[in-house]
């Protein structure tokens, strides 16, 4: 994998291991290898303690590997300091939570602009490319609204909009559904198969088999290794 | 990323807690607001006495005796009646010596007028006719030795129903329950103090003099309190031979006051206007130290109030630390945040304080009648203070903050 090209590579993990010294060394991730390409849709699938936190840290540039190398976008994120790592993390990562993790006193809009404040965009341009994004998401008429007048699937179409609001190389969503009843949380998959036939790249963590079949790939981890790959065939180009 | 927007979203959660930011902010208010309203009151009584040192009061030498232990405490301070006319009159014929009179308080209990009687105790003093200077008097002239005659001012004229005018007769109650006439005869031309022995603040006065029957009825030998004594000139040599020979005879055994102060083991001070305002700066100058270090304690506690919410602020907002940094917060992004949160705190604190410390110097001033002086320095230094209250009470928090791991605050509930 490293030797491959990376021309059309979004992320590569490779050989990665993670060890948490919690008495014992526990091995988090034990020796991953993985590549997802480029406007690709991937979903992690995996028991508690699997790895798939650990995963989703790493990739998201939160957290750095023990053992082996993680590329984002063609920058190895393994061993740069942390201010490097914060700068990738919020150029290329763009992060939907389980829980959303909305600014409750920002509005809609503030709330997507947020991660271009820290890139240092002007306030015109935010407010022009946020209003854009919230659009593209359907909730052009939320503007204003601050998270506590939204709906729950108002609100994951909030996050979603601030995630993609830098243009990352990598769309990262923790149980995107988790915390949506079963109509909403169907909405926002059509929302990601959007997303995916506009050519962004999408990993996907979940526990529930049917969400995970929207991918176009599934990734079973089990106790930290990559227990089997299982390509889906229903979904996309 | 951009101060502004730092301040714009620090403003956020400062309005997003609006009690609890005023709650906080109450320490540094109250302790600026102190500072301001005592150097605000201590620049207005010194510029309220400078001014009132007139030419003529710089050629005088204010005169009594005191134990030792009183000395550089200000006029009349443990002053004991000690001092006779003869003593005045002979000092008043010292070569050096341009004028000499005695200066006493004259204890009352009334002062009744058309019928009213009003309770008064102070504000009525004895001395000699030169105490006042020609343009001190609006209306009238000065009271004749050796009468029942008395100069008042517009403070006193003004104290009953109807204003007491020249030739009225105003009726003293003394100790013992009797009532003196006194006949105004002369009314000044305001209520300031006319000397260091009468306090600095303008109020209701009344002028007797010294040998009126009044007072000689009390004894026949009338010891005062005071005498000021007069130079020719207020040159420092002028003064310093007045001071010399006015001691020279006073200590010695042909005084009156000499033999009697030796007996009481007390001591003679002679001080110019200049000089019992030196000491009285020095008194307000501890005064007003004391009240800043009282303040400085204020300030101290109001840092550690706001360093305290920031803790909590900080704790509170670990999820909202996590959604930053997940998406692209930097470490001096977060550390700048809380800070400028603490600042603002601080620097509201002593804007606020500084306003209301104003207003109560303003109305302090106005109700002591002392002229009221703008502390720019003061308000200056509040403002930095504040500022630097905010950065000291912020700064571990802060630093807490911007160490947030992101992986648990994401996940903090």
């Amino acid at each position: 994998m490293s030797g491959s090209s990376s021309a059309d590579t979004a992320v590569s993990l490779d050989e990665v291991r993670k060890t948490y010294q919690v008495g014992e060394p526990v091995h988090a991730l034990d020796g991953v290898s993985l590549e997802i390409p480029r406007g690709s849709y991937t979903a992690v699938m995996g028991p508690s303690g699997s790895g798939k936190s650990t995963l989703m840290n790493l990739i998201g540039c939160l957290d750095t590997p023990t053992e082996g190398s993680v590329v984002v976008n063609d920058q190895d994120v393994s061993e740069i300091g942390e201010r490097k790592r914060t700068t990738i993390r919020g150029e290329e990562i763009g992060f939907v939570f389980q829980t959303f993790n909305l600014m409750p006193r920002l509005t809609a809009r503030e709330n997507v602009a947020l991660p271009m404040v820290f890139r240092g965009v002007g306030r015109s341009e935010r407010q022009e490319r946020a209003a854009e994004v919230l659009q593209s998401v359907g909730l052009g008429e939320r503007l204003g609204h601050l998270p506590n007048e939204l709906s729950g699937g108002q609100r994951q179409r909030v996050a979603i909009a601030r995630a993609l609001v830098n243009d990352p190389a990598i769309l990262l969503a923790d149980e995107p559904t988790g915390n949506l009843d079963t109509e909403t949380g169907a909405q926002i998959m059509g929302l990601f198969e959007e997303l995916y036939d506009r050519e962004n790249t999408i990993l996907m963590v979940t526990h529930e088999r049917d969400i995970a079949e929207h991918a176009e790939r599934i990734i079973h981890l089990l106790d930290g290794e990559i227990e089997r790959i299982e390509e889906l065939s229903g979904v996309g180009k | 990323m951009n101060p502004i927007e730092s301040l714009r979203i620090a403003w956020r959660s400062i309005k997003g807690h609006k009690l609890r930011s005023t709650l906080t902010t109450l320490g540094v208010i109250i302790g600026i607001a102190a500072v301001i309203t005592f150097v605000t009151l201590g620049a207005g009584l010194q510029e309220g006495i400078i001014g009132d040192i007139s030419p003529d009061d710089q050629k005088n030498v204010y005169v009594w005796a005191a134990p030792a232990e009183n000395a550089n405490q200000g006029p009349l301070s443990g002053a004991q009646p000690v001092m006779t006319q003869r003593d005045a009159a002979h000092i008043q014929n010292l070569s050096g010596v341009e004028d000499a009179y005695v200066f006493t308080g004259v204890s009352t209990q009334s002062i009744g007028f058309d019928g009213q009687q009003i309770a008064r105790q102070g504000g009525v003093y004895a001395t000699g006719p030169p105490y006042f200077d020609d343009d001190d008097i609006a209306d009238g002239k000065r009271f004749a030795p050796g009468t029942n005659e008395a100069v008042i001012n517009p403070a006193m004229a003004g104290l009953f129903q109807r204003n007491v005018t020249v030739g009225d007769t105003l009726s003293l109650g003394v100790f013992g329950g009797t009532e003196i006439n006194v006949t105004v005869v002369g009314i000044l031309e305001n209520s300031e103090s006319l000397s260091a022995f009468e306090g600095f603040n303008p109020s209701p006065r009344l002028y007797l003099s010294a040998d009126s029957p009044l007072l000689r009825s009390q004894g026949a030998d009338a010891r005062y309190l005071a005498m000021i004594v007069e130079a020719p000139t207020r040159s420092d040599g002028d003064i310093d031979r007045t001071r010399r020979v006015t001691r020279e005879y006073l200590t010695s055994a042909d005084s009156d006051a000499g033999p009697r102060a030796n007996a009481s083991g007390l001591g003679f001070e002679l001080k110019t206007s200049t000089e019992l305002l030196g000491q009285l700066e020095d008194v307000l100058n501890l005064l007003q130290n004391f009240i800043v270090g009282i303040a400085a304690i204020s300030l101290l506690v109001g840092a550690i109030g706001i360093a305290n919410i920031m803790l909590v602020s900080v704790t509170e907002r670990t999820r909202e630390i996590g959604i930053m940094k997940a998406v692209g917060a930097q470490r001096r992004d977060i550390l700048g945040l809380f800070i400028i949160e603490a600042v603002i705190l601080g620097l509201l604190g002593a804007i606020l304080g500084t306003l209301l410390g104003l207003g109560a110097g303003y109305a302090g001033a106005q109700f002591i009648g002392i002229p009221w002086v703008f502390p720019s320095t003061y308000a200056a230094i509040a403002v930095v203070v504040g500022i630097l209250v905010g950065v000291l009470a912020g700064l571990y928090p802060a630093w807490n903050a911007s160490r947030t791991d992101p992986i648990d605050a994401l996940r903090y509930e």
